[in-house]
């Protein structure tokens, strides 16, 4: 049995008439299959509008309605019960959403006419399909299940259980917190992480509606709203929970020394010798009296040594009594210093400007076959570090190479035969010295 | 050398250098770039010829800083006659010191041809290079041996410092340096003037002078070219300004890439301390002023004030925001003046020569408003795909076309002039229709770009636009400090796009969506780095649009630059 459709656009005032031609829609509504009316309205929501919905009902024996309007979250309900009130089943409506979806995201008029219309034409051979449904009410579940204890996590958690619902926090991680534990100010106030994070993690951690799961996964989630059942993987702890206290004393105990290197192979852990110890002590007295003495004592022990060794820092936290995190956080904020150690000579490529647009990315890739290593790496024999340089200042000699910071000019067309007549016999020059060291 | 006791003292001392001087002088040029090119071994050869040649007295031999055409460097150039050479090689010295210096004769098969005409050069006032400048500040980079303190002193140096310090008080000086007009030069174009009355007027017992030589800009050495060459006119302009605002504490931050301008800074510093030129009771005039240097570490972020700042404070480099400004609260919380290197070296300029000739030279009315133009001479690298590339320094006004051609000797090889681009990666990129603009801070600034530091590279038609604004992506996403959101994330971004497009990857939205990132980094960044940072973005897609349009929808690259790319003009293809 065929339906009969009708169908109401909505001028919301100016909101959708001024972007979509309203009288243009209603005509083409018109001539959709199984359409009895088609009406435009100021205010569909408003009383005279609701009132020509039911009229329309009884005088023309409609059985489905369509109102193209705004959001089914602002009217829905509102002609659902106008459609019940006409003796209508309330589910045997439909809305078409041309206002948030359609007029107030497009300004070209044609071509938002051209989209409600397409909108209108979705929603009634929807509706065509809607049947009679019936409201039952079901018990539900009242408490809820947040995954992820980062700052919206935590907050979400703390306003539902203020609210006297039961919570489950989830967190992967051994902590809460999330990004923001790794702030030190946050955006665009610059106000002070921590001090914003860290009461509510108390908070979170002793509310009596709230059970914290951390280091725990989500793994399946079955149900629906309302009625979740949610099923979870409690990692592996590797300590008594009950005895830990945090100390991080096993950290140190750890028989595993190594880092796992990108390329894979191990890094070479570097000890703190006796002579070591003795240079560091003298370096420390030497700035100890400076105004400012981290960079200085940075500095010295990286030209004495070539790089900034890991135990280095270590003692120079403990000696100077300053945090380890700030003496790392200037020695990898400045690229004078280095973690790690370099090769016996320093090429550097320029990639100023000046040298760029000379070709000195060419230069550079030419050397990084020459070397088979990447900007920034050292051979394997420790001969050669290959690095950037952002503009040491001999523009007008670009592309600019330094060979342990003495600069040499490159023609830009001769980037090739530079390689073999340089640096070739260059690099075969100082292997033969290295050799004979 | 043995202190000076007073200002009477200098002045006879003076008088005793200026009748020193023998009129025969052979003049080298030792700075970074002619050693990159084998001064040293010049400067050693020409030392033995004098010694052999038996003259003694007769003629001087004087080892100069950076001559500014870098192209040539080093360059010999014998006075009186002013005959120019260009790196000669070193077993010519002893024919140049027996025929040029001693006898005053050209030696004609030494002399180089102009690369963009092809004259043949005789005499240094023949060089096209040098023909359209003004050079008020870097001239004097001919005239002295950096090492030497006499030498300045002889051309007339640390006379503005005894005049202002003797005869002005600090705020007349400090109204000379607001009615010249002078603004600073290393990027921002802040009234020099202004920042020095703020800095005076602000409450502290101790105030501070910096001078910011850590010029970062990829593509810009004028700074250095003045440490390097002129050192003591820098000293001598942070003396006047702490006299003028009230410090007792001068600070130079030079950046580690500069090991040869740090050398001579620090022997100029040291040799005023030893004469009594800086420390306490300044020639008995009552003044106590000092200067210590600080070696920047690599990070280019740190050219930004308040991140220099933490720096000399010993932490990393991260600029703050600015709701309060440095000449209030800046190094060690106390007020603190700080000024580019070009900026402090014109300082004594002006005071020896007054307010109103300065603002004689360059455009618009700075008589009502301390912003109302562009005054005196600006130092630009001009380097790139160019004939004649070095330092030149011009008045403000001059257009890009004459810098380019009259000075620049236009482009390389014959080929065609694409864009240039000013002011470093905080800059913007122009086109040729742009060529006739006057340079000032305003017009750069309308028209995309800024004056920046003075980074002035030209690129030709083998130069790929995208490519380059990628490249500045990539040189800021190293450079990002990384405190604040917008600049850490959006450059990154911005590369990634960039790549994309260069790559042949691109949709056409991503087009409307890179415009969009680069305004929200612009707004909403913290520091000038970040502000600045979509500029090469912002103004290559204003002014090479078709450029981008070739490599996202006909997956080309007109530079033939972008390899995955292919090659070819943009009106071949158009057909």
């Amino acid at each position: 049995m065929s339906e009969r459709i009708g169908v109401y656009i909505c001028h919301c005032g100016t909101n959708i008439s001024q972007t979509v031609d309203i009288p243009a829609t209603v005509e083409f509504a018109k001539t959709l299959p199984d359409v009895v009316v088609a009406r435009e309205y100021k205010y569909m929501c408003s009383d005279p509008g609701q009132d020509m919905i039911q009229k329309d009902i009884g005088e023309h024996k409609l059985t489905r309605i369509v109102v193209s309007s705004c959001s089914p979250l602002m009217h829905e309900e509102t002609f659902r019960g106008t459609v019940e009130d006409a003796g209508l089943n309330r589910f045997l409506f439909q809305m078409a959403n041309i206002r948030e979806q359609c007029s107030w995201v497009h300004s070209d008029r044609s071509r938002a006419t051209e989209k409600a219309k397409r909108l209108i034409s979705g929603a009634v051979n929807r509706v065509r399909y809607h049947k009679e449904l019936e409201g039952r009410r079901v018990p539900v579940q009242p408490s809820a299940m947040i995954v992820g204890a980062g700052i919206a996590g935590i907050e979400a958690a703390l306003k539902i259980a203020d609210a006297g619902r039961k919570v489950y926090l989830v967190e992967k991680e051994p902590s809460i917190g999330g990004h923001m534990a790794m702030f030190d100010k946050t955006f665009p106030t610059l106000d002070c992480a921590a001090c914003i994070l860290t009461p509510k993690m108390v908070t979170v951690g002793k509310h009596p509606n709230i059970e914290l799961m951390t280091y725990t996964e989500v793994e399946e989630v079955s149900g629906f709203v309302g009625n979740f059942e949610v099923k979870l993987r409690r990692k592996a702890r590797y300590i008594d929970e009950d005895k830990c206290t945090g100390c991080g004393s096993c950290l140190e105990r750890c028989p595993v020394q190594y880092q796992p290197r990108e390329d894979g192979h191990p890094a070479p852990v570097i000890e703190m010798t006796p002579a070591m110890k003795s240079r560091l002590d003298s370096i420390i007295e030497q700035h100890k009296h400076e105004k400012v003495p981290l960079p200085a004592m940075l500095n010295e022990i990286n030209t004495q040594l070539g790089f900034l060794p890991k135990p280095a820092l270590k003692y120079l936290s403990q000696h100077l009594n300053v945090p380890l995190s700030r003496i790392y956080h200037v020695a990898t904020f400045y690229t004078a210093f280095s973690l790690e150690p370099q090769g016996e000579h320093v090429i550097k490529v320029c990639m100023g400007t000046a040298c760029y647009v000379r070709g000195s990315e060419d230069v550079l890739k030419a050397l990084e076959q020459r070397l088979e290593i990447e900007a920034g790496q050292t051979t394997a024999d420790m001969n050669f570090t290959l690095e950037t340089v952002n503009c040491p200042g001999s523009c007008t000699m670009g592309p600019v190479v330094q060979l342990d910071n003495c600069s040499i000019r490159v023609e830009p067309e001769k980037v090739e035969e530079f390689v073999k007549s340089s640096i070739e016999p260059f690099i075969s020059s100082l292997k033969q010295q290295a050799v004979s060291v | 050398m043995k202190p000076i006791k007073n200002v009477e003292q200098f002045n006879v001392y003076r008088d005793s250098l200026q009748g020193s001087v023998p009129e025969r002088v052979l003049i080298v040029s030792h700075g970074t770039c002619g050693r990159a090119q084998g001064s040293a071994e010049l400067v050693d050869a020409f030392k033995e010829a004098l010694d052999k040649s038996g003259i003694d007295g007769g003629a001087s031999l004087r080892v100069t800083g950076c001559l500014g055409y870098c192209d040539c460097e080093p360059i010999v150039i014998v006075r009186p006659e002013g005959f120019f050479y260009s790196r000669p090689a070193p077993e010519q010295a002893g024919k140049i010191v027996q025929e040029s210096l001693i006898k005053g004769k050209p030696i004609e098969r030494l002399f180089i041809k102009d690369s963009s005409t092809g004259e043949i050069i005789r005499h240094e006032n023949e060089v096209h290079f040098y023909k359209k400048q003004m050079r008020l500040v870097f001239g004097d980079n001919f005239e002295l041996d950096p090492t030497s303190l006499e030498d300045y002193i002889r051309s007339g140096g640390y006379q503005s410092m005894i005049k202002a310090i003797t005869t002005m008080e600090p705020e007349q000086v400090i109204a000379q340096i607001t009615a010249s007009g002078l603004r600073g030069r290393g990027g921002a174009g802040f009234p020099t003037g202004t920042k020095w009355a703020s800095c005076r007027k602000a409450e502290g017992e101790h105030k501070y002078v910096i001078c910011n030589a850590d010029e970062g800009d990829p593509g810009a050495y004028a700074n250095r070219g003045l440490l390097e060459g002129n050192p003591h006119s820098v000293i001598e302009g942070m003396i006047i300004g702490a006299y003028a605002i009230g410090a007792d504490e001068g600070h130079v931050y030079v950046r580690m890439e500069y090991p040869l301008a740090i050398e001579l800074i620090e022997k100029a510093i040291n040799d005023c301390r030893s004469a009594g030129i800086l420390g306490r009771n300044i020639l008995d005039t009552g003044f106590d002023f000092d200067i210590d240097i600080t070696r920047g570490g690599g990070a280019y972020v740190c050219g930004e004030s308040t991140a220099l700042m933490a720096s000399i404070e010993g932490r990393p480099g991260e600029p703050r925001a600015k709701h309060i400004h440095t000449v209030e609260r800046g190094l060690w919380d106390r007020p603190t003046t700080l000024n580019n290197v070009e900026t402090w070296s014109t300082v004594p300029k002006i005071i020896e020569r007054g307010a109103e000739w300065f603002a004689g030279i360059g455009t618009g009315d700075v008589s009502k408003s301390a912003w109302g133009g562009s005054k005196g001479t600006k130092i630009f690298s001009l380097v790139g795909k160019i004939n004649r590339s070095g330092l030149a320094e011009v008045p403000m006004g001059m257009t890009l076309r004459e810098v380019i051609y009259d000075i620049g000797g236009g482009i390389r090889g014959g080929r065609r002039f694409k864009a240039v681009q000013t002011g470093g990666p905080s800059g913007g990129v122009l086109d040729e229709k742009r060529l006739d603009l006057p340079i000032d801070y305003e017009m750069l600034a309308e028209a995309g770009s800024i004056m920046g530091s003075g980074g002035m590279i030209v690129m030709d038609e083998s130069n790929c636009m995208v490519d380059l604004a990628r490249y500045f992506m990539g040189f800021l996403m190293d450079e990002s400090c990384g405190k604040c959101i917008p600049c850490r994330e959006g450059i990154i971004q911005m590369y990634q796009i960039l790549d994309n497009i260069c790559n042949g990857l691109a949709k056409p939205e991503d087009l409307s969506l890179l415009q969009e990132l680069a305004e929200v980094v612009q707004e909403a960044s913290l520091c000038q780095l970040g502000q600045t940072a979509p500029n090469p973005v912002l103004s290559t897609l204003k002014y090479f649009p078709d450029e981008y349009h070739a490599h996202i929808y006909e997956k080309r690259c007109p530079a033939g630059k972008c390899k995955t790319l292919a090659a070819g003009e943009l009106a071949a293809a158009k057909v």
